[in-house]
């Protein structure tokens, strides 16, 4: 008996592996995760997306392909602080029994003190989660929950807003809170299309986005860059990107030379930067944004997930314009 | 400088190298200490330089050596090593300029006067020619006879000499002894030298004296140390020793001659 | 006993009028240059006159803006004087190593310096000390005690090891406490790995400056390092004939040996706090000096200084302004350029000599 789990294992490892392999070279493999354990290749091509009731067992897409759950999960462990964001957002919030060290919205959720960056994986099964969602896991936790039968569902950082909708739509389907899903979206792609309506008319302008006092910032290639697109601003970190990693590092001159109209701080809890600091930075006195008092501070979490509050990240910037058309 | 010697004693580490020495030293006298290798020769000059500590008494001129501080010590006396360091790329001038060092103010910056009685003294030597050479790339005579200027740079008193012919043919050697001969009669100098040229010894200096296992077992004139049965005693070795003159010659001697 | 300096060969070589013109010149060029030079272009003849209208009594209206200005006076100056600052200590801080310890591969981070500055940053960016006002900046602090604590320690054991006069037992307590130093860091690093991406950066080096904070950090012990350096690089070519013979010759070889590695770590240590281990200055200025006028620390210890400066603004220059607007993290210029340049001397010197 011994011998033939230990084969099943080794199986199952290959199983997993060899998927993940795939993946990367964007292949449309997929697998299926069964609660009972073992993995078998699916021959078919990608599962059935779009079923709209929330009857189980559903298969819904994630960061690694298909996953199919078998049953309604009451006892999630959210990895993610976004990820954590939206279960509350879309009701789900009841079947959550634990969230990350990091997660901190909304008020009141169940913390515990596991990392999302460096698990333990024995604290995680030990608490026997029925569904993990993440969005970042090292390879042998993901073997460890798959080789016990616990499902896990990644959800990496989303890249563009579609991305974002649709990582809504599949947290709604796997947790059995569909319609408010659908709800939350709507409503999002609502709040933003006012949000743009205000803008028009408003003068655009040139922006910079603070990531740390060191001038790390994001360009339009980011989720948090396209938002600030969908209002016409101009990322003056787009030009400075010639690695095209999204996340470059400006030189001050560079950032002085292009004076931007509007400077927003996503560092005002990480690196306790505000806009008196940033006022008092030699040099920067001769900034048009800091004459005219064009600095706004951002709470980090909200410029850095990709949740249903990235709408409040789109309502600071339109406010930032209305302001300045108002002098 | 006349210098006294009491009761002198060297140890290194738990070593006792040097046992109670006793000497009296003449000025403007050679004294060699001669002796088999290992005998201490080398440690009872560094002790007699200051070199290393010492129990003791050691006085120039009634003067304790103790009491001297680090710079006054180096403008009396001047050491020539057995082994110099002969740091790369650095020029006789520049080299023999450092004998100045004990002189020089607190930016080591050398003078005028500093300068020149180096050039005096490399004129002396006939090393003006090589002055502009590297020390390194000289020959082994060249290079001791540069030791030596920078030696006599310090305008010593005393002129302590480690084996200063070892690696030297004959012809240098008698150049670089004669040269420090000149020295002791014309400057007044007192020269201290460990040699193990019996020969040498005998012809240059003054007083010699035997050290065996740290000891000083014979101090007098070359005639007195050097003769054959102390000669047999000591190297266990066997020689003949001729007298010509003031002078004498240590011929080594094969099987039954 | 009076020689006649006139006559004959000029024997003694000192930092004579033509040398300090031309490190002068050197310098301004350097500096001109980096005030000149940068990601954003700017005008070299406006530069000038900005220059020139900041001289009591004229008054001239160089044509630049408002923020080209304040790049040019509150990034670029500042930037390019502590480039020549760090450079200039690195550099006379590697040539009195070597003198010291009479080994052309003594660096200024030998003696744990580095591994030591490595520590303290690393424990201040994981401490999250290094955020928020950049005035009382947590990292150079922390950097600079690491270092000062290491030094110390090697020092303490090196030269308690022994009451001999030889370095090399100083040597080994470096490596050893460098170890020790390093196998920390690293375990604080693993403990938090968000902080890889600044300890990283720190560690290639990198000339940043808020405002004048940083010089004005690191001035008072330039200025104190410098001047003892300077001071007892006549000791050092005393030195160079072993410390036996150094001391028939008058002087105290601990002594000078305690002084002039105080001095220097301090040096290094300084630059290190306020730019991150900047590789590669402290050998090869010293050596390519070395290789024109020859081995004398009295001439070795200040134009390594000078020369110092002027290489690194020079290489800041280069990480600035060849991946604009991106930066090259300063090591890495140091290292690329600053290893062909030194063979390229070697070659032709050997070359001149056989």
């Amino acid at each position: 008996m011994k011998k033939i789990r230990k084969i099943k294992s080794i199986v199952a490892l290959i199983a997993v592996l060899l998927p993940i392999w795939v993946m990367s070279a964007c292949s449309s493999n997929s697998t299926q995760v069964e609660a009972s354990g073992t993995r078998t290749e699916s021959g078919m091509g990608s599962a059935d997306k779009e079923l709209k009731s929330s009857s189980y067992p559903v298969t819904v897409s994630h960061g690694f392909g298909d996953l199919v759950l078998e049953k309604k999960p009451v006892r999630i462990l959210s990895l993610s602080p976004t990820a954590t964001e939206i279960l509350f957002a879309i009701g789900a919030g009841s079947q959550v029994f634990a969230v990350d060290d990091q997660s901190n919205y909304p008020l009141g959720v169940p913390v515990t003190n596991i990392s999302g960056w460096t698990p333990n994986l024995e604290a995680i099964l030990g608490m026997e989660p029925d569904l993990v969602v993440h969005s970042y896991l090292p390879e042998d936790i993901e073997d460890g929950l798959a080789s016990v039968g616990i499902p896990s569902m990644a959800q990496f950082a989303a890249g563009r807003l579609a991305d974002a909708y649709q990582q809504i739509e599949m947290l709604g389907i796997a947790t059995g809170n569909q319609v408010n899903a659908d709800q939350l979206v709507t409503s999002m792609k609502s709040n933003i299309q006012a949000l743009v309506d205000r803008s028009k008319g408003l003068r655009g302008g040139t922006f910079y986005h603070e990531l740390d006092q060191t001038f790390y910032s994001i360009t339009s290639s980011t989720l948090v860059g396209e938002i600030y697109t969908l209002v016409g601003l101009e990322n003056i970190a787009d030009g400075a990107d010639p690695d095209g990693t999204g996340y470059p590092q400006l030189s001050e001159e560079y950032l002085l030379a292009q004076d931007p109209d509007f400077i927003f701080l996503a560092d005002t809890k990480c690196c306790a930067q505000s806009i008196d600091i940033v006022k008092a930075r030699p040099g920067w006195s001769t900034l048009s944004a800091v004459q005219q008092n064009a600095i706004i501070e951002l709470d980090d979490d909200i410029a850095s997930r990709w949740g249903p509050r990235v709408v409040e990240l789109l309502m600071v910037a339109v406010e930032a314009m209305e302001q300045r058309a108002g002098r | 400088m006349a210098i006294k010697v009491e009761n002198v004693e060297v140890s290194i580490g738990a070593k006792k190298i040097v046992h109670r020495v006793n000497l009296e030293i003449p000025s403007r006298s050679w004294l060699s200490i001669i002796g088999p290798n290992g005998s201490g020769k080398t440690t009872l000059i560094r002790a007699l330089a200051g070199l290393i500590e010492s129990e003791g008494k050691i006085l120039y001129d009634n003067e304790n050596l103790r009491l001297l501080r680090s710079k006054q010590r180096a403008q009396r006396f001047a050491v020539v090593p057995q082994n110099a360091l002969i740091p790369p790329r650095m020029k006789v001038n520049n080299y023999v300029l450092l004998g100045r060092t004990p002189y020089l103010g607190r930016g080591f910056q050398p003078t005028n006067e500093d300068i020149g009685f180096t050039r005096e003294i490399l004129n002396n030597l006939n090393l003006l020619d090589i002055a502009h050479r590297y020390v390194s790339d000289l020959s082994g005579g060249e290079r001791q006879k540069v030791i030596i200027a920078r030696a006599l740079t310090q305008d010593p008193t005393v002129l302590f000499l480690d084996e200063p012919t070892t690696a030297l043919d004959i012809g240098h050697q008698q150049e670089v002894l004669e040269l420090v001969d000149r020295q002791r009669k014309t400057s007044g100098i007192t020269i201290i030298s460990a040699l193990h040229d019996l020969n040498l010894a005998a012809q240059y200096s003054t007083s010699v004296a035997l050290m065996v296992g740290g000891r000083v077992i014979r101090h007098g004139t070359p005639m007195e140390v050097i003769n054959e049965s102390v000669l047999e005693q000591t190297y266990d070795a066997n020689v003949q020793v001729i007298k010509h003159g003031n002078s004498i010659s240590v011929i080594p001697k094969r099987g039954n001659s | 006993m009076r020689g006649d300096r006139s006559q004959g060969p000029v024997i003694l070589q000192t930092l004579s009028f033509r040398w300090i013109a031309t490190s002068g010149l050197v310098l301004l060029i350097a500096a001109f240059l980096g005030l000149v030079v940068g990601p954003v272009g700017i005008r070299p003849d406006r530069v000038f006159f900005e220059i020139l209208d900041h001289f009591p009594g004229v008054n001239i209206d160089s044509g630049l803006s408002n923020i080209e200005a304040a790049i040019v006076w509150d990034v670029r100056l500042p930037r390019m004087v502590l480039g020549l600052i760090v450079g200039g200590l690195l550099a006379i801080s590697g040539a009195s190593y070597q003198g010291v310890f009479r080994n052309p591969l003594a660096d200024p981070y030998l003696l744990g310096v580095a591994a030591g500055a490595g520590l303290g940053a690393t424990v201040a960016i994981a401490s999250g000390a290094t955020n928020g006002d950049g005035i009382v900046d947590a990292l150079p602090i922390a950097a600079f005690l690491g270092s000062a604590i290491a030094v110390g320690i090697t020092l303490l054991v090196g030269g308690a090891v022994g009451k001999s006069t030889s370095t090399a037992s100083l040597l080994l307590a470096g490596v050893a406490v460098a170890s020790l130093c390093t196998a920390i860091q690293t375990y604080v690093q693993q403990q938090d790995s968000t902080t890889l991406r600044q300890v990283y950066s720190w560690i290639l080096g990198r000339l940043s400056t808020s405002g004048w904070n940083e010089v004005l950090m690191v001035l008072p012990y330039a200025i104190i390092s410098v001047t003892v350096m300077l001071l007892m690089r006549g000791s050092l070519d005393v030195l160079a004939v072993g410390e036996e013979e150094a001391r028939s010759l008058g002087l105290r070889p601990e002594r000078v040996r305690w002084i002039v590695i105080g001095a220097a770590s301090l040096a290094a240590a300084s630059a290190v706090a306020v730019s991150g281990l900047i590789a590669f200055v402290g050998i090869i200025v010293p050596h390519a000096v070395r290789l024109v006028v020859g081995t004398s620390n009295r001439m070795v210890l200040p134009l390594s200084l000078i020369f110092g400066a002027a290489f690194l603004s020079l290489a800041d220059l280069i990480a600035r302004t060849l991946q604009s607007p991106a930066e090259l993290p300063i090591g890495v210029v140091t290292a690329f350029f600053g290893a062909p340049f030194f063979l390229f001397i070697l070659r032709s010197r050997s070359e001149s000599i056989s």
